[in-house]
């Protein structure tokens, strides 16, 4: 199998590296001077309703599903990204996510068994379309309608638009399932006594860290939970100095000052004796104000 | 006879294993790995899905180019380069030697899916890091891929007994839109106004096959097992169709002549 090279193939391989090296830089030259995709454009409806999508997908449709779904999440992600300022997944309505919706309708369309996309839609949707977050979780029931989860997330929808009694009936509806956690009872009993409590929304969120595999919908669990801990805690600072104000007729000018009492609380607390948030940052003391603050670097959201 | 399928069958491989058909399994290969290093940051957690979807979704679209390029041309080549007179100046029948062009491309066929199934589940013991169940319970859907394409392996030779490669190619890709398709052809024929063109669908759903029985990949996916009763006969339904495009291929390619 050996030959000889000739002076033609020399030209020829010539042709090819320097033919390659030309399409690289014309490559380069276009795409820096395409012209810009008109914003309105770019939000423009998919082209393929999510029934049209399956019936041409010739089988491959949960391909097909897992493709619109890793679009939705670089979707979202673009504009993020873009964005001016910090968004947090469940507080993304100023994005303008018009295709958030079609994109999770088409994925759980083309693979209604797909639960990601059902929990994307549930935890991140309302803040932008709170009736198709509801419709895609209701399709979501309709095709699986033993996945407790379901109604897990349909109740969570409920609970934050604060229709206390349409969430006791979907964790009713949930917990009589097979295989529901008895957690689910326990939360149709407390949207009906006391839905917009912070116990409930401490239940919530825990519940929805604890059974969650997505990592940003855990991570938006923690984050809530953190500040409903930290709610807490403020609220104990605050009577802690209010009691040392009525004592001393002053506010303490330290923590240290009050490190006792601090005590009682069970707060951790750093070595200056300041008390540490949920999330290991000690908090500041606002001694004009006679009030308690988060530190600006804290993990603690502010919501 | 038996022996005489199997040389047949044996030179087909051989030829299949010549042509460098199974380097695909090295593109294949090179897609689980892109899939099982890079997906993990673009799926949300959802890396083992997407593996076993675009996986085997990759096992049955390179099944189904195989299964239609070396289909086709499985008669034809043989015509071509006119080794088939040397093969019937010995005591071959044209089925033994249809039978045995076909059974060669399916074992053909078997040691693709067998191979891409393992990288699967390789694949996904990688990503799970340890064990992982699903790389078992994709097995069945595996099976399911393997019989739709010896379904269109016959249907690929079945063309290539009276027709040019080119124009068999086409139409068993046809064959294969329309047999995951069947669906519709069943509705089109519930919901048709005319009595004609209600004979006409239901003559053309009951006629083509039916792929779409033989579709697992999707509920594979989030680790669910057919049903054996109906994976059963769903398998059934494939051998007696098989059965008919073998005979039927047969029976054009008896009635050619060569002289």
């Amino acid at each position: 199998m050996t030959q000889n090279w000739s002076s033609l193939d020399g030209v020829l391989l010539l042709v090819v590296l320097v033919g390659l090296t030309i399409v690289f830089g014309l490559s380069r030259r276009i795409d820096h001077d395409r012209p810009r995709i008109d914003p309105a454009m770019a939000e423009e409806q998919l082209y393929l309703a999510g029934t049209t999508a399956k019936r041409v997908s010739l089988g491959f449709n949960g391909l097909v599903a897992d493709w619109y779904w890793m679009r939705a999440l670089q979707y979202v992600g673009r504009k993020v990204i873009s964005a001016p300022g910090t968004f947090q997944l469940d507080n993304l309505g100023q994005l303008n996510l018009k295709q958030l919706a079609p994109l999770l309708d088409t994925a759980t369309t083309l693979d209604p068994e797909f639960m990601e996309p059902y929990e994307y839609a549930a935890v991140v949707l309302p803040g932008i379309d709170v009736a198709e977050a509801i419709r895609i979780t209701k399709k979501g029931i309709a095709a699986n309608p033993s996945a407790w989860r379901l109604y897990q997330h349909l109740g969570y929808i409920n609970w934050q638009q604060r229709n206390f009694r349409e969430a006791g009936e979907a964790y009713r509806r949930g917990a009589e399932l097979p295989g529901a956690p008895a957690w689910m009872k326990v939360m149709e009993a407390r949207m009906a006594g006391e839905g917009s409590s912070r116990n409930t929304a401490r239940e919530i969120y825990l519940r929805m860290y604890e059974q969650t595999g997505d990592e940003q919908v855990k991570n938006i669990a923690r984050r809530h939970l953190l500040y409903l801990d930290s709610l807490d805690q403020r609220e104990g600072l605050r009577k802690v100095l209010l009691v040392y104000q009525s004592k001393l007729g002053h506010c303490p000018g330290s923590w240290q000052q009050i490190e006792p009492a601090l005590h009682t609380l069970r707060l951790a607390l750093d070595s200056t004796g300041a008390p540490l948030d949920p999330s290991g940052t000690p908090y500041i003391l606002m001694a004009s104000k006679c009030d308690v603050d988060l530190d600006p670097k804290t993990e603690v959201p502010r919501f | 006879m038996v022996w005489r399928i199997a040389a047949i069958g044996r030179n087909a491989f051989r030829e299949a294993v010549r042509d460098r058909v199974l380097y695909n399994l090295v593109l294949f290969v090179l897609i689980l790995i892109a899939a099982a290093v890079f997906i993990g940051d673009l799926s949300g957690g959802q890396e083992r899905k997407i593996i076993v979807d675009l996986g085997l979704s990759a096992m049955l679209l390179f099944g189904v180019f195989i299964s239609i390029f070396v289909g086709v041309g499985l008669v034809y080549k043989e015509i071509e380069r006119r080794t088939i007179y040397a093969i019937f100046a010995k005591p071959v029948g044209r089925g033994e030697f249809i039978v045995g062009k076909y059974l060669g491309l399916c074992l053909t066929l078997l040691v693709n899916v067998l191979v891409m199934g393992a990288g699967v589940s390789i694949a996904l013991i990688y990503v799970s890091r340890g064990w992982d169940p699903l790389a078992l319970r994709i097995w069945p859907a595996v099976l399911l891929i393997y019989v739709e394409l010896m379904i269109l392996t016959g249907i690929a030779l079945l063309f290539s007994c009276f027709s040019s490669p080119a124009l068999s190619a086409l139409l068993t890709f046809f064959i294969f839109i329309i047999g995951h398709f069947s669906g519709d052809l069943k509705s089109l024929a519930g919901s048709a106004g005319g009595i004609v063109a209600r004979w006409f669908f239901g003559a053309l759903y009951y006629l083509l096959p039916n792929l779409s029985n033989l579709s697992f990949i999707t509920p594979a996916a989030h680790g669910q097992v057919p049903d054996v009763a109906y994976a059963g006969l769903a398998i059934l339904y494939s051998l007696v169709y098989i059965a008919v495009i073998l005979a039927a291929s047969t029976l054009i390619f008896s009635r050619r002549n060569f002289k």
